[in-house]
């Protein structure tokens, strides 16, 4: 479905009955798209009593329109978006913590905590409320589950040199964390080279089955094996499930999806997945403030030795609990999921039908580009979620990530674009190739003009023989 | 207008921004304009807990929210490192650090704990340490400290000895003896002292700690880090870093220093130690120290700990500062503890020089506080029958001989009362007058109802 015919499906105005049908009925294609109950917490306005329309482009303007209207915002992958509808339903929460702490404290915060937790836990699939912990971030998660790793190895459980497995792709601050807690207590770390360019998911699975088998050489044991839903840079759909399988096959211990651009981008279904821990923000894609993700662990005994590590007076008592009480701080970010929930919910289809139309709406983005660049996008248009990567023009000469960062402040700057952009370093054999690709966002209060934007700054920067040496430093 | 008070310290490292051209100080009425977002109605004498926060400072933190929500990648890029920056230097000043390499700010204290003891943690289990080595701390520790303790010394097999401070107190020379007794006995047993945890201002029951002396104590007797626990201490007492000598200090800005929930700064003396202090949420600054660490620990809402120039900007509209709140919050708090002492009959927890800006007042004997649940039993009626916000501490009564009594039993229950500069008289008497009402109907804790 095109943009426009997309936009067209914002506007459409359903009979009460086309409403109360598919509130009634699970959409065909797929079974998780059914819309959950409203919430019924004593604080909340009741449900209305006539089926609401749909919300429409210009209420999608009013929702966004902290934004700067002067920038084409095609990087929601980075740090997220959040509707003033949102924003004010976080302010109030504020407001009443600020009114009287010691009230809120004592008789608010941990039902609303359980309130945001059972509504993550349907979203998700998981058996039981205490698999669903909130956290600041999947940066936050990451900590926890690796600390519990590097217990293993302190307490003898694991043996020095027992190996962690992550994709060459893992997000930087996800690196530096295998380092801090897996490297430095004597773990051996294996990194999963992927291509890119990636064709096909095959490509993925061989190069992670190979770098199993090197996990497991010399009588080692694979403990861990952290596996991203959807990388970030360069940005491609990892097919989790099969990995998950084959890390089961080949006895794994514990299998770990970082999936921080989960829920919003791809379907996040625990059982289906199969692993034993699952991280998503709830900021970037789910229009959640900042910040706020889940940590999903399925119940066992290593998942009731989670620990936060900021450690406070309910310890001991499982990590959801734990991670609701880590001292005084502003805890309303992570309180709002239900009114992030009506949001996405005043949309066609819920979060499967947002997600569905940003994937489609980036991918024609991203074929417009490739097209009046004369590029190619990074992988199949299936590999993609809501964002895709796509080749800059080489005539550009980006050449370092250095380069990269500097041609990203400079479409900031000089053309107000916001995009990330990867530096891909050529490899033998490669003629004229592709070395930078802008990873491309859509959500919601995208418009085509912001890519046009995009495209129409990059041909003037092509047509004025520009390139990246001539930019300071 | 300098005193030769020692408490206002010297002005080289006072607040580095001038005080605003206008020579009016805030008024009375200007200050409940800035607290107006308090409940009306709720007598709130306990800023111990949760702190409070001037609607300046609010609208500040606003500002720096909208700025990241319109333009998150500018904000990331050009403006929150600076921003950060500009706080630390303030606290840098403030505390008399050398370096601003030294001040790190984290969500709150219990944070700082964290890092401390992961630190310790780490050091048992790359065999820094042998087993049973042995971290001090005090008894009335918080309890989330306690926890961290749990989590990250015992675990990683380290002892641990809890020095048991006397309360009521009566001098800084019981507590200091009190210490020193215990580090004598773990030393017993051949037993190294790896860490002392001392708080500069206790919690429950709340006291000051002669924090100077204990830190010296530390030293002479060869232990080798020592960590002000100093939650409270930041615009409640002065604060030297320098003075209090300790590796390791940490003190929250949303309790006693305006700054909204939350943020605290920590401060780390440069030695070998402080190159290896992490955060535990590990993010792309991994290895470049604490304070750059902790400045980027994920995408979150840094607005808390930008907001320091503002809040120094809000201190500076009263006379004398933060200084100058400091000692009538002192002087107020303790006449209201009188107060509402002489009014039940009953004594104050401390002598008024181990007081800051809280003090423990004695409950009525006839209350019958026996217990935890009669002490949270009293503080929820005060909060849903009386509209009075304050923490109760039960006193485990050991010693019956020696406790203290009024006319009726043996005391063992007392409130701890803040003052902060939106408190009024009223909210005392409220509290005052609660208390007189349940002894006059003859209420105990276990009859009281809880709505």
């Amino acid at each position: 479905m095109s943009m426009a015919s997309s936009l067209q499906t914002h506007t459409h105005i359903h009979t009460n009955s086309n409403i109360a049908a598919m509130n009634a009925t699970t959409s065909a294609a797929d079974p998780k798209s059914q819309l959950p109950n409203l919430p019924t917490l004593h604080a909340l306005p009741p449900p209305p009593t006539t089926p609401p329309l749909f919300i429409n482009p210009s209420d999608i303007l009013s929702e966004f329109s902290h934004h700067d209207p002067s920038i084409a915002r095609i990087n929601n992958g980075s740090f997220g978006c959040c509707p003033s509808s949102v924003l004010s339903a976080q302010h109030h929460l504020q407001l009443q913590w600020l009114q009287q702490p010691d009230h809120f404290y004592f008789n608010q915060l941990h039902s609303r905590f359980l309130h945001s937790r059972n509504i993550i836990k349907d979203m998700i699939n998981a058996d039981h409320v205490d698999e669903v912990s909130i956290v600041d971030n999947a940066t936050t998660a990451v900590a926890i589950v690796l600390q519990n790793i590097a217990w293993g190895f302190a307490e003898g459980r694991f043996r020095p040199g027992d190996a962690a497995v992550m994709l060459h792709y893992a997000y930087g601050a996800v690196k530096k964390s295998v380092q801090a807690y897996v490297t430095r207590a004597g773990g051996y770390v294996i990194e999963v080279p992927l291509p890119f360019p990636v064709d096909s998911v095959d490509e993925i699975v061989n190069e992670f089955r190979g770098a199993l088998e090197r996990g497991k050489q010399n009588g080692r044991r694979v403990r861990l094996a952290v596996i991203d839903h959807v990388t970030s840079m360069p940005s491609v759909v990892i097919p989790v499930k099969e990995l998950v399988r084959i890390c089961r096959e080949e006895g794994v211990d514990h299998v770990f999806v970082d999936a921080a651009h989960g829920i919003g981008c791809v379907n996040v279904d625990m059982k289906q997945i199969g692993a034993d821990f699952y991280t998503s923000n709830l900021h970037k894609w789910f229009f959640c403030p900042p910040s706020v993700a889940f940590l999903y662990c399925r119940r066992s005994a290593e998942s009731s030795d989670l620990h936060h590590p900021v450690v406070s007076h309910e310890y001991g008592h499982g990590l959801p609990v734990e991670s609701a009480w880590i001292g005084t701080r502003d805890y309303s970010a992570q309180l709002v999921v239900p009114n992030a929930l009506e949001f996405v919910n005043t949309f066609e289809g819920g979060i499967d039908g947002i997600k569905k139309r940003n994937h489609e709406a980036v991918v024609e983005m991203g074929e417009m580009l490739v097209k009046a660049w004369g590029t190619h996008l990074g992988c199949p248009p299936e590999m993609c979620s809501s964002m895709v990567m796509v080749g800059l023009p080489a005539c550009l000469q980006i050449s370092s990530d250095q380069d990269a960062l500097k041609l990203r402040t400079y479409l900031r700057e000089k053309f107000c674009v916001e995009v990330p952009i990867y530096y891909r370093a050529p490899k033998d054999g490669d003629i004229g190739p592709v070395t930078g690709y802008a990873r491309v966002s859509h959500q919601v209060y995208n418009k085509v003009d912001d890519y046009y934007k995009f495209r129409d700054a990059i041909n003037q920067l092509v047509h004025s023989a520009f390139t990246c040496a001539s930019l300071p430093n | 207008m300098e005193h030769e008070d020692p408490r206002n310290g010297e002005s080289t490292h006072r607040s580095s921004k001038k005080p605003k051209i206008s020579s009016k100080f805030i008024s009375e009425s200007e200050i409940r304009v800035e607290f107006s977002h308090h409940h009306p109605r709720v007598a709130r004498i306990n800023n111990g807990s949760f702190g409070s926060c001037p609607g300046l400072v609010l609208e500040a933190q606003r500002q720096w929210q909208l700025q990241f929500l319109r333009q998150p990648d500018a904000f990331y890029f050009n403006t929150l490192r600076n921003g950060i920056m500009a706080s630390r230097k303030i606290i840098k000043d403030l505390i008399n650090a050398d370096h601003i390499d030294e001040v790190s700010l984290v969500d709150n204290a219990t944070t700082a704990a964290a890092i401390v003891l992961q630190q310790i943690g780490r050091c048992f289990a790359e065999g820094k340490f042998q087993k049973n080595d042995t971290v001090l701390m005090l008894h009335c520790a918080f309890q989330a400290v306690k926890k961290s303790i749990q989590a990250y010394v015992t675990r990683a097999g380290g002892f641990v000895i809890e020095v048991r401070l006397p309360f009521p107190v009566n001098s800084e020379e019981e507590i200091i003896s009190e210490f020193k007794r215990s580090i004598a006995k773990g030393k017993s047993n051949g037993r190294k002292i790896r860490l002392a945890i001392i708080d500069h201002i206790t919690s429950m029951p709340s006291v000051v700690i002669p924090v100077k002396e204990l830190v010296r104590i530390c030293r002479e007797e060869g232990i080798e880090q020592v960590f002000v626990d100093a939650a409270h201490a930041i615009g409640s007492v002065r604060v030297d870093v320098k003075e209090v000598g300790a590796d390791f200090y940490v003190s929250n800005l949303h309790k006693w220093f305006f700054c909204p929930p939350s943020v605290a700064f920590l401060y780390c003396k440069k030695s070998n130690i402080s190159s290896d202090v992490h955060h535990p949420v590990v993010s792309h600054e991994y290895g470049n120290g604490l304070p750059t660490e902790s400045a980027w620990i994920g995408t979150r809402d840094y607005s808390s700990q930008l907001v320091v120039p503002a809040v120094l900007e809000f201190v500076n509209r009263f006379e004398g500062g933060i200084d100058g709140i400091m000692k009538r919050n002192h002087d107020q708090v303790v006449k209201m503890g009188k107060m509402l002492a002489e009014s039940w009959g009953t004594n104050l927890g401390s002598p008024l020089e181990m007081c800051a800006a809280m003090i423990m007042v004695g409950l009525p004997s006839r209350l019958s506080l026996n217990s935890e649940e009669d002490a949270v039993r009293l503080r929820s009626h005060l909060r849903g029958c009386y509209d009075v916000e304050v923490p109760i501490f039960y006193q485990v009564s050991k010693h019956l001989k020696e406790g203290v009594r009024d006319k009726d039993g043996f005391i063992t229950g007392y409130v701890r009362i803040s003052h902060q500069v939106y408190n009024t008289l009223e909210d005392y008497e409220k509290l005052r007058d609660a208390i007189n009402r349940l002894v006059e109907d003859g209420k105990t804790c276990k009859m009281l109802q809880i709505e």
